[in-house]
């Protein structure tokens, strides 16, 4: 039980930090903190495949793209406050919205946050998958029961690859009159 | 406390002590070994054949002043390279290293040589290493300089486009092995075919084993893999700013990779502690051994090759290993469905 908290604490601890950063690289390090308790919430459940997974998909692979993406932009700071100040000298009405917007976010939030911990928080009920922790379990279901959902979500992340290489994708244009003249530089 | 327990915190601390004096000893090594392929002598003064080189070195870096750059970013500065280090040494303690010994007798029950038993040890592996990147990628942003930054971009690069290779080469052992679990592994190598060749997964993986070790390389940095260092271009990489025990640091950790590298290759292919004319109880000089050739092989390798062009590293990852290490794994599993495993 102490692990369950002390992991628990971590994972909310952190999470809370990582909107209360003002550098977005420290953001994306508190949140692989966060995942990295997460995954030890999982071992406690006696699902140590799942929470190496967790570690490996959402720890190692998506938070280095993060990473990536934070660094190169190279935005060290957030301004939100100033931001705000000067989108509200510009335009009062947009300001404003965006205020009520976001207090109205963080108050559904908290009554999210609320409801969850007085609702669900008496009932300890027995983890409902039984031995899911196996491999051949959950491969197992992951290719008949699940089989139609997987490869749906295989699609889709395949859709979103495309969508990011015809993105990044620079059309290298050679020709008289357009940009550049065309020699070795123009050449890829 | 039970003998047990006490033999499994001693055996902790005593694979920490191996790991750290393995890197000392692989310096050496690795100095000695290249001396030779150039004609030289290699460092022969401190001690005898040079042998207490690795202490000399390791007392100077000791000795050197602390430096950081003004600009630095100071918390990532100095976590960039603890991270490295606690990657590399968490993920040998899923690695098995010998067959259960009572230690001659002195415990009741069998002490398993493996650190932490885990039954899903090669994702484990997997994910410590994933961890790793974050030390390079962190010391190359936080150093504030550009050769730092185009090194661990670089790396992070390298290591996740080779990532994949590595695990598809895994994959397909563990789909002839039917487990995780890497003493499962081993033990499923025991014997021989025909009385006289091991039964290595080498000899059913070739094509897997040559893709480990290719991706291997590249995931350890070394060469001709070894662009976040590539001294011409970029002076060290992502840790040209650093200096004395910091840098001893990624130092340390680029070594202790290679090692557990070297020992999940061995337990994986060539049929880890398990080999003729010893008992079992003695597998473990038989795991050295094995262990030992494949760094050789390693060192070996970088002071043969050149190094390659990054575009061609890249190419080379994408286009011909992960295609291969794909067909491999389809192959081996249809030929499991075939024959059964």
């Amino acid at each position: 039980m102490t692990s369950f908290y002390l992991f628990g604490a971590v994972a909310v601890g952190a999470s809370l930090l990582v909107i209360a950063q003002r550098n977005p690289v420290y953001s994306v390090l508190l949140l692989i903190a966060s995942f990295g308790a997460l995954s030890g919430l999982y071992v406690l459940l006696d699902a140590p495949f799942v929470a190496v997974i967790q570690i490996i998909v959402y720890a190692g692979a998506i938070m280095v793209l993060f990473l990536f993406v934070v660094m190169l932009l190279n935005a060290p700071h957030e301004d939100t406050e100033q931001d705000l100040e000067r989108m509200a000298s510009r335009r009062p009405a947009a300001a404003g919205g965006v205020r009520i917007f976001g207090g109205a976010l963080a108050a559904g939030l908290l009554v999210e946050l609320w409801w969850a911990l007085t609702k669900n928080g008496g009932e300890s009920g027995v983890f409902p998958g039984g031995a899911v922790s196996s491999v051949r379990t959950i491969g197992r279901s992951l290719f008949t029961d699940y089989a139609f959902a997987f490869e749906v979500t295989s699609v889709l992340i395949l859709v979103a690859m495309v969508g990011a290489v015809v993105l990044a994708r620079r059309e290298v244009v050679t020709g008289l009159g357009r940009g550049r003249p065309p020699g070795p530089r123009t050449l890829k | 406390m039970t003998p047990l327990l006490i033999a499994q915190i001693g055996l902790t601390l005593f694979v920490f002590v191996m790991l750290l004096s393995s890197a000392a000893v692989m310096v050496y090594v690795e100095r000695k070994v290249a001396a030779m392929l150039q004609q030289r002598l290699g460092p022969y003064l401190v001690g005898p054949k040079g042998l207490l080189q690795p202490l000399a070195d390791v007392i100077k870096l000791m000795f050197k002043e602390e430096l950081r750059p003004l600009a630095a970013d100071p918390l990532l500065f100095a976590l960039a390279p603890i991270l490295s280090a606690t990657a590399a040494f968490a993920a040998f303690a899923v690695v098995p290293f010998g067959a259960d010994t009572t230690l001659f007798g002195l415990l009741r029950e069998p002490l398993r040589l493996q650190v932490a038993d885990v039954n899903v040890a090669i994702l484990v592996i997997f994910a410590i290493a994933s961890m790793g990147v974050y030390g390079i990628v962190l010391a190359g942003w936080s150093s504030n300089s550009k050769y730092s930054l185009i090194g661990g971009l670089r790396s992070s690069a390298q290591m996740i486009s080779y990532e994949l290779s590595y695990g598809l080469a895994l994959a397909g052992v563990l789909v002839i092995a039917n487990s995780l679990s890497l003493s499962d592994i081993v033990n499923r190598q025991s014997g021989t075919w025909l009385g006289f060749l091991p039964r290595w997964f080498l000899f059913v993986q070739p094509l897997g084993f040559f893709i480990y070790m290719t991706a291997g390389i590249a995931e350890t940095n070394r060469a001709p893999f070894d662009f976040p260092e590539a001294e011409q271009e970029l002076v060290a990489g992502y840790h040209t700013e650093y200096s004395s025990m910091s840098f001893a640091m990624f130092f340390l950790a680029e070594y202790i990779n290679m090692v557990t590298m070297s020992a999940v290759a061995t337990d994986l292919f060539l049929g880890g502690w398990h080999g003729p004319f010893l008992p079992e109880s003695l597998g473990w000089i038989w795991f050295l051994l094995k262990v030992a050739a494949i760094l050789f092989f390693y060192v070996w390798m970088r002071w043969t090759l050149p190094r390659y062009r990054y575009d061609q590293l890249m190419r080379f990852g994408w286009k011909i290993l992960l295609p291969l290490a794909v067909v491999n794994l389809l192959v081996t599993a249809a030929g499991v469905l075939y024959f059964g495993a």
